[in-house]
């Protein structure tokens, strides 16, 4: 083999190896990208990196075995991924149990849990080994398809099923990532046009591949030019099709049976009359960081006869979804306070030291084993802040239909106080502040009034006269009463059955507990409000004030007006929610749809005239650039091209003039074609610059004679 | 200008034989033309048999020996004393039969009373063109004696060698249907044919022909074309033949894929892969082409790869064969040509 034969075989290998690790390199970020897409669930980075080793590896085995036998690359693959699955295990393992104990817990459960771990999962042992062991097959799979076999687009096709796995573990539960799309679809357009090569034609392998090297450029730049086509049609249409979606991914956590509750935890407000019969009763210690309110349930539905929360509770680890940065540590032990929910300040972050559920809607705490006494448990909250100051100015947010639903058979007396409330107050917030302040004023506390918050029970407290035993009640009828009330009004209510809890280390008793109510604000949230009488205050009878306000009412037609000024107050709120969605509909449109659909249509149209310019750029390369060997080779391969377009295809086994037969069905004159190719490919130094012009002289009467027989879909794409 | 190193048309420069230096194209159109010129010659006598006629004479100017194999009757004789009487040089022909002994064919040496010393007789293996007539019908040992002079142009008798002369060509016929009384040859010497060929029946317009002229179309009546210097020429010219890289990949693939296919005991030989590779370099010369392409080795791969591909015994009794297992490794290597890389 002469030096220059061997500087060109230095170079194609060469090339090769830079075309591989090209390959190599986008095939494994199209990998560590499907894991970014499911790490958006998980807590931290741990997940993405653990992903991004597994991709790493499988493919430094693939191919550092890619000239070896096929049958090497399994069990080395196999036993490579039994080893950093062992090492991921390890990491992030919390040491509490033996090694074994865990991996065999985490490879048992691995599946059940990673798909129903509620989010943001923890990276546990057994929650990264399904999506490394998926990272390490697709990536095992892609090298063997694309390196080894020199299929990338076989290649892409794990890596791409690794994509669609993450995003169906994440499921609705983060924002769509359309970068994260466009980058994998660069990436994967990025490997298929550097495209490594297949076995027999490698030059680092036993094959031998003489000759010039395969121009890549006009590969190259038909890949450029179709992604880019291809991203911009999704740019164009994206935000067009997304209208038509209407329902949000599939979520796996949806199928998990949330934790039964218990009568004491459907309902905890009858907890009330209890604890404030005996208020000593010692149900906790708590050492906090600051002064609190620790909740223990939030109710929002009421039927008339019970407060019951919505939601379901869904299993979490340690870490609680949607909290902010902890503000607030407390660490409790449980002394009698039974039941399975769990005390914890407003927004909880993290809970460690006790299995929890999370109830998604309003972020109270569940252990499905139920509080033991001796019991105890670390949980870090985000305290919420309210701004009353805006919530002054603020609208009742509306936008939940269960916090403003009224059951019917309302006792007159809680519609007379709403209407007298409507009367005296103009704005929501003064309308909330002044129901507290009227039930604070007119009604009193007793320890021992009756247990009970349904209808009549509201309405044997509010209306039934202080001498038969009404008038007075717990913060569960407090509470209770100010919520139906102030949902009669207008304003969306709940109840949160809860702890004041002091700063430092105290122990909490039964006095402390309470329910109370909170009004939601658009903007601020929910403000809680105080109904509770001021300890040693003496109440006076809610009649007077009701009285004098029937007095100051008109007619029945003006306190209808009076009520439609505060429906209108509402109305008009709505009215301008009205607007506000209007205007942000227009705001996404931007254009009309027929400016979409125009555009889409441009783009489509320009889909076959990027073919063409392609294949009008090929043709004039092949033959009119390079040594007259070159030119004839390349008036050949038009041939064979334009024949491959008719329907009529060459095998790789058919010499030059077996070829020339199989092409003499299309009844197009290729002459002395394949005399020149045979001389062109085995003896290029006998070509003149006329056997060239004679070769090119050939395609273009070819292409003509034989453009009828092309079918019109390969004329229009190809 | 004169070049004083041109004899003849056909003869090597002397610095073409140090240095490997691509034929001119008009000696190639010599060659061709000579070439044609000798089977014509030859197409006279054997009718209707033009490719066997060339695929015998490339084997002749490759400087390999012939093995002709037909039913009785279908000119294998014909066809190879045609081919010693076209060439002007000396010719042998050897009747084998069981009783026939090696020294019958390499020669013996006898003691001269006269000079008292012993003088070496050659046999009639001593000329250029040595017609073996029924080579199966002699025992293994008379056919082995073939062996070292097909191989290596020589005879050694009583430990001296005696030189064959130069061109030397063996055409040895043999009948395949009749068995009883043969021994079949070992695959040794068959992997010393360059070719096996089959004359085949002719076609009808040729055999009718046959018999109106068969007191004209004797081999004996054939007047010389070429004498054996010009064949030595021709043959040393053939080795010339520029073979690109990718060819030679090219045949290994196709030696390989006979090697690995299934029904295959042993496949080709390196041995039969050089005999392909020289066979090609004449073929292309004849066609007047001064390099190989893959043309001339398809239509030469049956002739010189069928013979030397021993088949696996299941695979001989569902009655595959040599050409079939060349066939089917011409459908598995692709051909080196451009457009596959483009």
């Amino acid at each position: 083999m002469s030096a220059e034969q061997q500087d060109a075989r230095r170079q194609r290998r060469t090339r090769y190896r830079l075309r591989v690790a090209t390959v190599a390199a986008c095939l494994t970020l199209m990998c560590v990208l499907a894991g970014a897409v499911a790490a958006r669930v998980y807590h931290g980075r741990l997940l993405v990196l653990l992903v991004a080793g597994a991709a790493v590896g499988a493919f430094a085995i693939g191919l550092a075995l890619r000239n070896r036998p096929a049958f090497l690359a399994p069990g080395a693959s196999a036993a490579g991924l039994a080893a950093y699955l062992l090492g991921a295990i390890a990491l992030t393992s919390d040491g509490t149990e033996p090694l074994p104990v865990t991996v065999l817990d985490a490879l048992a459960n691995a599946v059940p849990r990673t798909l129903t771990a509620l989010i943001p999962v923890e990276p546990a042992p057994d929650t990264v080994v399904v999506p490394v062991f998926l990272a390490w097959l697709a990536a095992t799979l892609s090298c063997e398809f694309a390196i080894r076999y020199g299929r990338t687009l076989l290649g892409c096709l794990p890596a791409t099923l690794l994509y669609a796995a993450g995003l169906y573990l994440v499921g609705p539960n983060a924002d769509p990532g359309p970068l994260h799309g466009v980058a994998y679809c660069v990436l994967a357009a990025a490997a298929l046009a550097v495209t490594a090569a297949p076995p027999e034609r490698r030059p680092d392998r036993d094959a031998t591949v003489d000759g010039p090297a395969p121009s890549k450029t006009p590969a190259l730049m038909g890949a450029v030019l179709t992604t880019t086509v291809l991203l911009a049609a999704v740019a164009l249409l994206g935000p067009v099709a997304a209208r038509f979606v209407t329902s949000s991914p599939g979520d796996p956590r949806e199928y998990v049976e949330p934790p039964r509750l218990t009568d004491i935890d459907l309902n905890p407000l009858v907890r009330i009359a209890e604890w404030a019969k005996y208020p000593e009763q010692e149900l906790f210690k708590a050492d906090t960081s600051a002064d609190a309110w620790m909740r223990l349930a939030v109710l929002t539905e009421y039927d008339g006869t019970t407060w019951q929360a919505t939601g379901d509770f869904r299993t979490a680890g340690t870490v609680v979804p949607g909290a902010g940065e902890p503000t607030y540590s407390a660490d409790v032990e449980i002394i009698q306070l039974g039941g399975k929910l769990v005390p914890a300040a407003a927004d909880p972050a993290s809970v460690t030291d006790l299995p929890i559920a999370v109830n998604l809607h309003t972020k109270c705490l569940l252990t499905p084993d139920g509080l033991a006494t001796g019991a105890k448990f670390h949980v870090d909250s985000a305290l919420v802040t309210v701004d009353r100051a805006a919530a002054e100015t603020a609208r009742p947010d509306l936008s939940d239909a269960t916090t403003v639903a009224v059951p019917p058979g309302t006792p007159e007396i809680m519609v007379t106080i709403a209407d007298y409330i409507r009367a005296q107050y103009a704005t929501p917030y003064e309308r909330a502040q002044g129901l507290a302040d009227f039930l604070s004023r007119h009604y009193a506390y007793d320890a021992e009034a009756p247990s009970g918050h349904d209808l009549p029970a509201l309405g044997f407290f509010l209306g039934s006269a202080a001498e038969a035993g009404g008038q007075r009640g717990t913060s569960e009828q407090f509470a209770a009463a100010y919520a139906v009330i102030a949902r009669l009004v207008g304003l969306p209510t709940r109840v949160v059955v809860g702890f004041d809890v002091p700063a430092g280390s105290s122990t909490v008793t039964a006095a402390q507990g309470l329910a109370w109510p909170e009004v939601a604000f658009d903007g601020p949230g929910w403000v809680r409000f105080d109904p509770m009488p001021a300890a040693g205050a003496v109440p006076t009878p809610p009649e007077d004030a009701l009285e004098q306000m029937e007095e100051e009412t008109p007619s029945p037609e003006e306190a209808e007006g009076g009520g439609d000024d505060a429906e209108d107050y509402n109305d008009d709120s709505l009215e301008q929610d009205g607007d506000f969605n209007e205007e942000a509909g227009q705001a996404e449109s931007g254009l009309p749809v027929w400016v979409w659909y125009a555009a889409a249509a441009l783009l489509l149209a320009c889909v076959p005239l990027v073919f063409k310019a392609r294949r009008a750029l090929r043709r004039r390369r092949r033959l009119t650039r390079g040594t007259p060997a070159e030119r004839v080779a390349g008036a050949w391969a038009e041939v064979l091209s334009e024949a491959a377009r008719a329907g009529v295809k060459v095998p790789g086994h058919a010499n030059a003039e077996e070829a020339a037969v199989r092409l003499a069905v299309l009844e197009a004159d290729i002459g002395a074609l394949p005399r020149l190719v045979n001389a062109a490919a085995f003896a290029p130094s006998a070509l003149s610059e006329e056997d060239a012009r004679t070769a090119v002289s050939i395609v273009a009467p070819f292409s003509r004679t034989i453009r009828h027989q092309v079918k019109w879909v390969r004329r229009f794409l190809t | 200008m004169h070049d004083t190193e041109h004899t003849h048309p056909l003869q090597v420069p002397r610095r073409m034989q140090q240095q490997a230096v691509t034929l001119g194209a008009a000696q190639a159109e010599q060659f061709a033309a000579t070439f044609e010129a000798l089977a014509s010659a030859v197409d006279t006598v054997v009718l209707g048999k033009q490719e066997v006629v060339r695929l015998a004479l490339t084997a002749m100017f490759a400087e390999g020996h012939i093995l002709l194999e037909d039913v009785p009757g279908t000119g294998k004789t014909t066809l190879a004393r045609a081919i010693a009487a076209a060439v002007s040089g000396q010719w042998r022909r050897i009747q084998f039969t069981p009783d026939l002994l090696p020294s019958d064919v390499s020669g013996v040496t006898i003691f001269n009373q006269a000079s008292g010393a012993f003088e070496f007789h050659p046999g009639p293996v001593f000329a250029n063109i040595v017609i073996a007539d029924e080579i199966n019908r002699a025992s293994p040992k008379t056919q082995s004696a073939l062996l070292e002079v097909m191989e290596e142009g020589r005879v050694t008798v009583d430990g001296h060698p005696h030189s064959v002369p130069q061109p030397f060509l063996v055409v040895a016929t043999q009948n395949p249907v009749e068995m009883d009384g043969t021994y079949r040859l070992p695959e040794a010497q068959l992997d010393r044919f360059l070719v096996k060929l089959s004359v085949g029946y002719p076609v009808e317009a040729a055999e009718i022909e046959v018999l109106r002229g068969t007191h004209q179309r004797s081999p004996e009546h054939l007047p010389p074309v070429l004498d054996t210097d010009t064949v030595a020429q021709m043959a040393e010219l053939a080795k010339h033949v520029y073979i690109a890289e990718p060819l030679y990949a090219y045949l290994v693939q196709l030696a390989n894929a006979t090697r690995n296919h299934p029904q295959v005991a042993v496949g080709v030989s390196p041995r039969g892969l050089i005999a392909l590779t020289r066979a090609a370099s004449v073929f292309a010369l004849s066609q007047g082409r001064t390099y190989i392409i893959p043309e001339d080795v398809k239509a030469l791969a049956g002739p010189v790869f069928g013979h030397r591909i021993q088949l696996a015994p299941d695979a001989a009794m569902r009655g595959a064969t040599g050409a079939a297992i060349v066939a089917d490794a011409f459908e598995q290597v692709p051909v080196p040509l451009p457009a596959s890389a483009a």
